[in-house]
C-alpha cells in the first residue's frame, strides 16, 4: 500500500538539488593524480540488477572503467567488435577456465551516455540461480571488479548528474541507498553464526583502533604506556590470521538459504504455526491451544507463485519467565529485523504496541494478517473493518481463518505481490552476491591490517590509518563505526586527563 | 623585557609590534564608553573578549565589516582564564588552521610562548601536536595590541542587556532577525546587521567552591546580565543545556620543592605556530621548563573524605571526560597514580599552574590535598580552584556558518556552543566572525568541509551531532587525518581564505602562493629525477633501499625512506635541489603521505559532493514514493536535514544507537 503521491509536492522539486557551494578547490600538493583506491568509492562494480528469484532473463549490470575488460574477457568482445548500445548474442565464458557459462545478450554503453555516466555493460543471461551465480563469480574474479554496495549504481548515477534531478524518484532512491538499504544490509548480517563472527571481529578491531588512537591523542600528557601498542600488535596479528583462515575455508561458513525470507510473527496463540502448516499443506510445525508452543524458528522452503521463499514460523512475542521461550522470542525478533515481509496478528488483540512495531518496517514489506475470523460475529467484523479503514499508515490487511480457509486466496495473492515486489528490488541482495561482497570486504580488511604492521614503527598516523581502513571495510558488512564509538572505548579503558 | 625584543620579519612582513612597558596607556586611547561611541550603527557587534570573541571581531573586520567588540573589561581581553598553554595534539592543528586563515592565536602564541614543544614527535607528522606554555601577560598584550590596531574595529567596555530583534527578511529562512544590542547602563541601543555572541561560561554561569556558589563565569569578574540568557531561551526559544568545567588552584612558585619532581625540558629549537614566523620571540635558551609529578594515595583519601563538602562534584551536570577534576579522576579510576604537570605561568610570574588538579572543594581542603603531593608538601595556594556551571545553546540549532538557524544575523561561537578549550573557541570565533561580516555585507555564507580542515570537522560535528559533554578536538575525530596535517594548513586554507572567503591579507596570500609554487617546483624536480636502484645506492650509500632487480625509483620514492633526507639529496644534486632547501621538512612529509592522500581523494570528493547537495526544507518525507520505513520517514521529517550528507549522518546516528541497544539486548539474554 504505497502512500498517495501528491503531485503538488513534487512539482516544486525540480530545483531540489542544487549545488549550494562552489566545490572546494583542492589546491597545491593535495591535488594528486588518481590512483584507483580499492577502499574508496571507486573501481568497477557489478550487480544482478533484475533482482533474484526465478525469472526468464536475468540482467547483470557492470559499471566502471573495467567494463570493457569484462566484455573482452567474458564475451570475447575485443575493441573492434564493441558497438555502443547494440545487443549482441555471445557465449559468456569464465575468464580463467574458459568454460562456457551461458549464451546471452551483451550490451556496451560507453560513458558518459549510460545510466551511471561511466562505461557500463549489461549481460542478459538465463535466469537460473546456477547461471547467475557463475556469471557473478566470474565477474568478481576479474581485476578491479567488485560487487556493488547497496544503492551504489543509483549513487553513481546521481553523482554523475544522470538521475534526472527533476525526478523525485532519483532523490528518494538516493536517500534510500544512503540509509535504508545499508541499514537493512547491516542488520541482515547480524544474525546467525556468521553474523556473530563478524561482530566479534568488529568489536576487537574497534578496541585496537581505540587503543592506537588513545596512544596518538593522549599519551604525551597521560599515563598510557607503550605496552598498549604491543597488545594491539598481537590483536592485529590474530585478527589477520583468523580472517585469512576464514577466507581460505572452502566451506565458506554457513550456507545462506536462497529465497525471500517470509517471517510469520505476532502474539502467542494467534495461529502462526497454523498458518505455516496451511501454507505448506503439511503439519510442519506443532500446533496446540497452549500459548507459547512454538519456541524455535521453524523454517520451510516454499514456492509462492514461482518465487522461492523461506517461510519462518516464530515464537509468539510476549514476555515470558521461561528461559527457553525468552530465547525463542529473541530469535523471533531478530528474524523480524532481518527481513520482515509478513506479520501475523491475532484478531482480538490489535494492540497499539503491535502497530508501533509494524511501523518500523516499510509498509510494502508487511502484511497484517488477522486470523480466526470464524470466531467473531459479523457485527464485530464490520466494526473492525471500519476501524481499520480509519487508521492510516497500516500495511495491507488480510482477514483469514486457518480453520475454514476463509480469505486464504486473498492472502496468497497479497503475499505473492509482496514477494514479487521484493524480488524485483535489486537492493535486497541475492545470497551469492552477498557472499562475494563479504569476501571482497574481508580481503580489503586483511590488506589494510598489513598497513598497520608496515608503519607501526615509523609513522603511527599511517599505521592507525590501516586499522581505520580495516574497520571501514568490515563496517561495510556490519555497519558503520563512528568516531564517537571509538572515543567511548578510549574513555572507558583509560583515565584521560590533560 | 622590551629590550630583548626584535621585530620578527618574514619576507619583509613585520608582524610583531614592539610593545613598550607603557602598554596600558596605549590601550586607553582606544577604549571607549558607550556615550563616546563614534557611531551607533555597526555592521557586526561581537559580545565577549575571550578567544572566540577576539578572533570573531578581528575576522569580521578583516572581511571588511565595521565591527564593534563589547566586553565587560577591556583589561581582560585575551586573558587565559585557565591553563597557560596553547596547542597540543589536535588543538595544535586548529591553531595552525586559524593562523592559516590569518587569525590571531598562532602569532600570539609565538609572541607569548615561553616553552615550546612538538608533541607526538615520534608518531608521524600528521599527528604532531605543536604546543607552547604561555606567559599570560604577553599573550594578553599581544591580542590587545592586535585588536586595537585593526582597522574598522572599535572596542567598547560594557555589559550587554539584551538583543534587539525584529521581523525576518522574508527572502531568507528564519523566524527573527537581529538588529543590534542594548547595553546594561541604559544608554541608547547600538544597531548592527550581525551579532556574534561569545559569552563563554558567563551565560547563567555559577561558580562553585566547597559548599558555596555564586553567580559568575570567571572569578573576579561580574556575572553577565540575565537579560541575554532570557532573550535566547524565551524570545528565541533556543534549547539550552548545562555543562560544567573547573580550574585548579594557582600555587606559589617559591613554596614548591622541585627536587621532588622530574624536569621536563622544552624543544631545543622552538617551532613557531604561525606560517609567517620563522622563529619565536622567546630565545631557545630563555625557555622555562615544566615539571612532572604524580598523585599519591593520600590525595584519594582527601577527596573521599571531603565529598560531603563539595557540591559541584555531587551534581550530575555533564563535565568533560578528558579533562576531569581530580575528584572525578580518583573516583572513576581509584587506586591509580595520576599525572600532575607543574607549569610556569609566565617569565616573571611567581605562580605555578598544576595541570591535572582542577578541584572544587573548600580552600582549606584544597591545601590539604595538594600537600599530599611530594613536591607540593609545603606549597602555598595563591588562588584556590573552583568549578563553573554554565548554559550552552544546543549547537544543532546552528547552520554550518555558525548562525542560529531561526535568527538571521545571530552567530554563536565558543563555549556557548558546548565546546571547551581556547583553540576550539578561536576556530569557531574566526568562522563565526567571517560569516557575521559576510552577512552584514550581503555576501553568501561560507562553509568549511570536514574533508579540508579540522575547523570543518569541529563545526560539522557540532551542528550535525550536537554535544553531550564539553567538546574537545582530537585527531581521531578527523577521517582524513593524513591529509589534514599541521604542516599543510596554509595550502589547505590560506589560498581559499583569500580567494573565496576574504579573511586573509594579501601579504599572507602572496607568501602562501610563493610556498605553493616552490613546493610544486620542488616536487616536480624530485619526480623527474629517475634512477635505477643501483645508482641511488652508489650516490647515497647504504640507506636501506631494498634490492629489487631492475627497479627504478624517483626522488619522491627515495624520500619515503626513513634514512633519506632532502638534505642528502640536495648535497648529491645541489643544482637541482639546493634552491628548495627551505622546504626540506615539508617535502619529506609530503613524500610520506602523498600516496595515502591520493587514496583518500575519491572518498573526500564524494563527501564534498554530498555536503553540497541541499535538500529542500519543505520536503514531504512521509509520502516520498520510495521504499523507506516509517521510522526513517519520521526521523527525516523531524530533523529536516539541509543536505544529503546530513540526512545520512543523522540516520546513522540514530541507527548506531539502536544497533547498540539491539546488541545490548542480545547480551542481556
Amino acid at each position: 500500500m504505497l502512500p498517495s503521491i501528491s503531485a503538488g509536492i513534487w512539482r516544486g522539486a525540480q530545483h531540489i538539488l542544487r549545488t549550494s557551494r562552489v566545490a572546494p578547490r583542492r589546491t597545491g600538493l593535495c591535488t594528486c593524480a588518481g590512483i584507483p583506491g580499492e577502499l574508496c568509492d571507486a573501481g568497477t562494480i557489478f550487480a544482478l540488477s533484475s533482482g533474484h528469484g526465478r525469472c526468464g532473463v536475468a540482467v547483470v549490470r557492470v559499471s566502471g572503467p573495467a567494463s570493457t575488460t569484462a566484455l573482452r574477457c567474458m564475451a570475447g568482445l575485443t575493441h573492434s567488435l564493441l558497438t555502443p548500445r547494440t545487443a549482441l548474442l555471445r557465449s559468456i565464458t569464465d575468464p580463467q577456465s574458459k568454460e562456457v557459462l551461458d549464451r546471452g545478450l551483451v550490451l556496451w554503453f560507453p560513458g558518459p551516455h549510460s545510466f551511471t555516466g561511466e562505461d557500463s555493460a549489461e549481460f542478459h543471461i538465463h535466469g537460473g540461480p546456477a547461471v547467475i551465480t557463475a556469471v557473478l563469480q566470474a565477474l568478481g574474479s576479474l581485476p578491479g571488479m567488485r560487487p556493488a554496495e547497496a544503492g551504489e549504481f543509483t549513487r553513481r548515477a546521481f553523482h554523475a548528474g544522470k538521475l534526472g534531478l527533476t525526478e523525485v524518484e532519483g532523490l528518494g532512491d538516493l536517500i534510500h541507498a544512503e540509509t535504508e538499504a545499508q541499514r537493512r544490509q547491516a542488520l541482515r548480517q547480524m544474525c546467525g553464526d556468521l553474523g556473530r563472527l563478524y561482530q566479534d571481529w568488529t568489536s576487537r578491531l574497534k578496541r585496537c583502533l581505540a587503543h592506537v588512537e588513545a596512544f596518538i591523542d593522549f599519551s604525551e600528557d597521560e599515563l598510557i604506556e607503550d605496552g598498549v601498542l604491543n597488545q594491539v600488535d598481537t590483536s592485529v596479528c590474530d585478527l589477520q590470521a583468523e580472517m585469512e583462515r576464514h577466507l581460505k575455508d572452502e566451506r565458506r561458513g554457513e550456507r545462506l538459504r536462497s529465497g525471500v525470507q517470509v517471517v510469520i510473527a505476532g502474539a502467542t496463540n494467534a495461529g502462526k504455526s497454523s498458518l505455516l502448516n496451511t501454507l505448506c499443506q503439511r503439519p510442519a510445525a506443532i500446533v496446540s491451544p497452549i500459548a507459547g508452543t512454538t519456541r524455535d524458528v521453524v523454517e520451510t522452503a516454499l514456492d509462492i507463485g514461482g518465487f522461492p521463499a523461506v517461510l519462518s514460523d516464530t515464537a509468539g512475542l510476549r514476555d515470558s519467565p521461561d528461559l527457553v521461550e525468552r530465547e525463542g522470542v529473541r530469535r523471533a525478533r531478530e528474524r523480524c529485523m532481518c527481513v520482515c515481509v509478513c506479520r501475523l496478528c491475532y484478531v482480538m488483540h490489535l494492540f497499539k504496541s503491535d502497530l508501533l512495531f509494524l511501523s518500523s518496517f516499510p509498509s510494502e514489506r508487511c502484511l497484517l494478517v488477522l486470523n480466526k475470523t470464524d470466531l467473531v460475529s459479523e457485527e464485530w467484523r464490520q466494526q473492525l473493518e471500519t476501524e481499520l479503514r480509519r487508521s492510516s499508515g497500516l500495511p495491507p490487511v488480510c482477514l483469514i481463518s486457518c480453520q475454514t480457509n476463509e480469505g486464504l486466496q486473498d492472502f496468497l495473492a497479497a503475499l505473492h505481490s509482496s514477494i514479487k515486489a521484493l524480488c524485483g528490488d535489486p537492493l535486497s541482495g541475492a545470497p551469492s552476491l552477498t557472499q562475494a561482497r563479504h569476501r571482497a570486504h574481508l580481503q580489503q580488511c586483511v590488506a589494510a591490517l598489513s598497513q598497520y604492521h608496515r608503519y607501526r614503527d615509523t609513522d603511527l598516523a599511517l599505521a592507525a590509518e590501516g586499522v581505520r581502513l580495516a574497520l571501514t571495510s568490515l563496517g561495510r558488512i556490519t555497519g558503520r563505526v563512528g568516531a564517537e564509538e571509538i572515543l567511548d572505548i578510549i574513555f572507558k579503558d583509560f583515565c584521560i586527563g590533560k | 623585557m622590551a629590550a630583548s625584543i626584535e621585530p620578527l620579519c618574514v619576507h619583509g612582513c613585520r608582524r610583531f609590534v614592539t610593545l613598550s612597558k607603557t602598554f596600558p596607556s596605549f590601550l586607553l586611547r582606544f577604549s571607549r564608553t558607550a556615550s563616546h561611541l563614534a557611531r551607533h550603527k555597526y555592521d557586526v557587534i561581537v559580545v565577549g573578549g575571550g578567544h572566540a570573541g577576539t578572533e570573531a571581531a578581528a575576522a569580521a573586520a578583516r572581511v571588511g565589516a565595521e565591527t564593534l567588540l563589547v566586553t565587560q573589561k577591556i583589561h581582560t581581553i585575551g586573558a587565559l582564564s585557565c591553563n597557560p598553554s596553547l596547542g597540543g595534539v589536535g588543538k595544535g592543528h586548529l591553531v595552525k588552521e586559524v593562523d592559516a586563515l590569518d587569525g590571531l592565536c598562532g602569532r600570539a602564541g609565538d609572541w607569548a610562548g615561553i616553552h615550546f614543544s612538538i608533541l607526538n614527535r615520534r608518531k608521524g607528522p600528521a599527528v604532531w601536536g605543536p604546543r607552547a606554555q604561555l606567559d599570560r601577560e604577553l599573550y594578553r598584550q599581544f591580542i590587545q595590541s592586535e585588536l586595537l590596531s585593526t582597522p574598522r574595529l572599535t572596542v567598547l567596555e560594557g555589559s550587554v542587556e539584551e538583543l534587539l530583534l525584529t521581523e525576518p527578511d522574508p527572502e531568507e529562512p528564519g523566524h527573527h532577525r537581529v538588529t543590534g544590542i542594548r547595553l546594561a547602563n541604559g544608554s541608547q541601543p547600538v544597531s548592527a546587521s550581525s551579532v556574534v555572541l561569545t559569552t563563554g561560561t558567563f551565560l547563567s554561569g555559577s561558580l562553585f567552591m566547597g559548599q558555596t556558589t555564586s553567580p559568575g563565569g570567571r572569578i573576579g569578574d561580574a556575572p553577565s546580565s540575565a537579560g541575554l540568557s532570557h532573550t535566547l531561551r524565551e524570545r528565541l526559544g533556543l534549547r539550552v543545556g548545562r555543562l560544567r568545567t573547573g580550574t585548579p588552584p594557582r600555587i606559589v612558585k617559591d613554596s614548591v620543592d622541585f627536587s621532588l619532581a622530574s624536569l621536563h625540558a622544552p624543544d631545543k629549537q622552538p617551532t613557531p605556530f604561525s606560517f609567517l614566523n620563522t622563529h619565536t620571540r622567546c630565545k631557545p635558551e630563555e625557555q622555562l621548563p615544566c615539571y612532572l609529578t604524580h598523585t599519591t594515595p593520600g590525595v584519594e583519601k582527601v577527596v573521599r573524605e571531603s565529598l560531603h563538602l563539595n557540591c559541584h562534584i555531587q551534581q550530575d551536570t555533564k563535565g568533560p571526560r578528558y579533562c576531569p577534576s581530580i575528584e572525578s579522576r580518583v573516583l572513576r579510576f581509584p587506586g591509580r597514580r595520576h599525572q600532575v604537570w607543574l607549569e610556569p605561568e609566565g617569565l616573571t610570574s611567581d605562580l605555578l599552574y598544576p595541570q591535572g588538579l582542577s578541584m572544587t572543594m573548600p580552600p582549606d581542603v584544597q591545601l590539604c590535598l595538594i600537600r599530599e603531593i611530594p613536591p607540593l608538601h609545603r606549597a602555598e595556594i595563591h588562588t584556590p580552584g573552583y568549578g563553573v556551571q554554565y548554559d550552552f545553546v544546543c549547537p544543532t540549532q546552528l547552520s554550518p556558518a555558525l548562525q542560529v538557524k531561526s535568527t538571521q544575523g545571530l552567530f554563536l561561537a565558543g563555549q556557548i556552543n558546548g565546546t571547551t578549550g581556547y583553540e576550539e573557541a578561536a576556530a569557531q570565533g574566526l568562522w563565526a566572525g567571517v560569516n557575521a561580516g559576510r552577512w552584514a555585507l550581503s555576501m553568501p555564507p561560507v562553509a568549511l568541509s570536514r574533508t579540508e580542515s579540522y575547523i570543518g570537522v569541529l563545526i560539522d560535528d557540532l551542528v550535525s551531532r550536537g554535544v553531550t559533554e564539553p567538546y574537545r578536538m582530537f585527531t581521531s575525530r578527523a577521517e582524513f587525518r593524513t591529509s589534514l596535517r599541521p604542516d599543510n594548513a596554509d595550502l589547505r586554507l590560506t589560498l581559499k581564505g583569500f580567494e573565496e572567503v576574504g579573511c586573509v591579507s594579501s601579504l599572507r596570500y602572496q607568501e602562501a602562493v610563493r610556498v605553493r609554487d616552490s613546493l610544486q617546483d620542488a616536487l616536480a624536480a624530485l619526480q623527474s629525477l629517475v634512477l635505477p636502484t643501483s645508482s641511488w645506492k652508489k650516490i647515497l650509500g647504504d640507506v636501506g633501499i631494498s634490492e629489487t632487480k631492475n627497479s627504478i625509483l624517483n626522488g619522491m620514492d627515495l624520500l619515503q625512506y626513513n634514512n633519506v633526507s632532502f638534505e642528502m639529496l640536495a648535497s648529491a644534486f645541489p643544482e637541482r635541489f639546493s634552491p628548495h632547501l627551505e622546504f626540506s621538512q615539508r617535502l619529506e612529509i609530503e613524500a610520506i603521505y602523498r600516496p595515502h592522500c591520493d587514496l583518500q581523494r575519491k572518498e573526500m570528493e564524494r563527501i564534498q559532493r554530498e555536503e553540497s547537495l541541499s535538500l529542500p526544507p519543505d520536503m514531504d518525507y512521509l509520502s516520498l514514493p520510495v521504499s523507506l520505513s516509517q521510522e526513517v520517514r519520521e526521523i527525516l521529517d523531524r530533523v529536516r536535514p539541509s543536505t544529503v550528507s546530513l540526512s545520512t549522518k543523522e540516520l546513522n546516528l540514530v541507527f548506531s544507537q539502536s544497533n547498540q541497544q539491539h546488541q545490548a539486548q542480545q547480551l542481556l539474554w
